[in-house]
């Protein structure tokens, strides 16, 4: 299992197991995590799992592709580590990364 | 557990003309029998906003209900039943996956975000040709502006819009699971065909690729393999039908909302962040879009067994209504603090390809139309369109003072 780490923006903190292969939003989502909506299912078309990776978590998770890219610029929002959670797999070298989430994912 | 088949549930005939006209007394009647559920003509109706929510999410257990609509239109084997069982939205996994991958790139919110240009100039131009007459039928004015933005989308010349138009307002019928619409269904998919393919042609024979022109994009997924001739067509014909139709019903109930709220209206023109409040809240108050579903694999949802093949409608349009998921619920309140979100647009796989160009063309469409539309009024009777098909507004005739225009692109200002 991969454990990661979701916080609120209230700062209300989930450790969660996650399931090697699935990802960080399906993750959230299976086990009632609030602030992840993730309407589409995971079809990186809504832009509603958004989440900030931790600093130092940035280069493992790596960049977002174009087309995440593309969907983050619904979000006029300028902050660092900015990435759709659908987009990112419980893969083990991920094993303690952390994620916060946004306040709104509207 | 039950089976569905086994509870007392209130009826919901939402086939009913007077249902589309006001929904609301049956909504309300069915809430008082049962919390969420009701039968109707076609199998079962869902009517609180989080159960319609989460099976609206159940991709693996549900399906597009295409193969029972043309089952119960008669339509199995005709061309507009082949094209209703194997366009994108009836597809699931891979194949869908595949369909909507060859266009997804070009519904992203950056390159929608590139086309509000073209959606300002082509609202203006609009108002500068309806405007001065002071009167008209809002729905007639608003069903030229998305589907003239779709054809600047495909890079495409307008000549032939009035020749489509007839055909393109009979697809969007589609849903209405009326038997009696078939004989004109066949009739406006053959003009669409028609339409599609001349466009697909002429388009191949000038060749060369205009980046970000949504026909050159399709036409180099085909030549790459990803998309064949026929889907191809067909993702054209779904389109061209899907833009005319669900922006311009959104727009007209918007300004229906605008008649009883004046101030809001006068704001929009002024104010141009708050129309994304405003498009945002009469998304969740009445929206168009009811798609059905259909048991693929037995369900169970709150103890309920949903059997195989039985249909479901969730009516995204009114699933907003709910007292339970949003307090006051029939007040239009645009700057309302969700607690839940609206689900107009669905949710899932599925979950409509175009919802960020709607949002972006009502809104830059709204914020001009304000400022040269003013003081509208009510001048005539309103009619309804057929519930649960791309439900709205038919007719909505208005009177106002003609506003001037305000810049080239119509940025900044207020009504003169």
């Amino acid at each position: 299992m991969v454990k990661i780490t979701y916080i609120e923006a209230s700062g209300a903190e989930h450790v969660i197991d996650v399931m090697p292969g699935l990802s960080i939003m399906e993750g959230a989502v299976k086990n009632n995590v609030p602030g992840i909506l993730a309407d589409c299912g995971g079809a990186c078309a809504c832009g509603t799992c958004r989440v900030f990776v931790d600093e130092a978590w940035r280069e493992r998770t790596g960049k977002p592709s174009d087309m995440e890219e593309a969907m983050l610029e619904l979000h006029d929002d300028p902050s660092p580590g900015q990435r759709l959670s659908c987009q990112i797999r419980a893969v083990e070298n991920l094993n303690g990364l952390v994620v916060r989430m946004p306040k709104s994912q509207f | 557990m039950q089976s569905v088949t086994d509870l007392t549930l209130p009826y919901m005939p939402f086939d009913e003309p007077d249902f589309a006209v006001d929904p609301m007394p049956y909504l309300e009647a069915a809430r008082r029998q049962h919390p969420w559920l009701a039968k109707c003509a076609v199998g079962y109706f869902v009517h609180e906003y989080h159960a319609i929510r989460d099976l609206y999410l159940m991709d693996d257990k549900f399906r597009n209900s295409a193969d029972a609509i043309t089952a119960h239109m008669g339509a199995k084997g005709t061309p507009w039943g082949r094209f209703m069982e194997e366009m994108m939205i009836a597809k699931s996994g891979p194949e869908h996956a595949r369909l909507r991958g060859s266009v997804a790139a070009a519904f992203t919110p950056r390159s929608i975000n590139r086309l509000r240009s073209l959606m300002r100039e082509v609202v203006s131009n609009l108002l500068d040709e309806w405007v001065p007459r002071g009167a008209f039928d809002f729905a007639a004015f608003a069903s030229n502006f998305p589907i003239t933005v779709m054809f600047g989308f495909m890079g495409a010349s307008t000549d032939a819009l009035q020749s489509i138009r007839k055909s393109l307002e009979t697809q969007g019928l589609s849903y209405s699971m009326d038997p009696s619409l078939l004989p004109a269904l066949e009739e406006a998919y053959q003009v669409l065909w028609d339409f599609v393919d001349k466009l697909v042609i002429e388009r191949q024979k000038r060749g060369g690729r205009n980046e970000g022109e949504l026909l050159d994009e399709m036409i180099a997924a085909n030549a790459a393999g990803r998309l064949s001739d026929v889907e191809m067509r067909e993702l054209l014909i779904f389109l061209f039908a899907a833009a005319y139709d669900t922006s311009k019903n959104m727009t007209t109930l918007i300004m229906h909302m605008m008649l009883k709220h004046p101030e809001m209206w006068t704001r929009c023109g002024e104010d141009r962040a708050f129309c994304s409040k405003v498009v945002e809240e009469i998304l969740r108050h009445t929206s168009t879009s009811n798609v059905p579903r259909t048991v693929s694999s037995e369900v169970i949802y709150r103890d309920v067994l949903f059997p195989k093949d039985v249909m479901l409608i969730l009516p995204l349009s009114i699933s907003g209504r709910d007292p339970n998921a949003f307090p006051d619920a029939m007040k239009f309140q645009p700057e309302r603090v969700h607690v839940n979100h609206h689900i107009a647009f669905g949710r899932g796989m599925h979950m409509c390809l175009g919802q960020h160009l709607a949002r972006a063309q009502i809104e830059e469409g709204i914020h001009l139309m304000a400022q040269r539309i003013v003081k509208p009024k009510l001048a005539g009777k309103v009619t309804w369109r057929r519930f649960p098909g791309t439900w709205g507004v038919s007719s909505l005739p208005i009177t106002f003072e003609p506003g001037a225009r305000l810049s080239r692109d119509g940025d900044g200002g207020a009504a003169a």
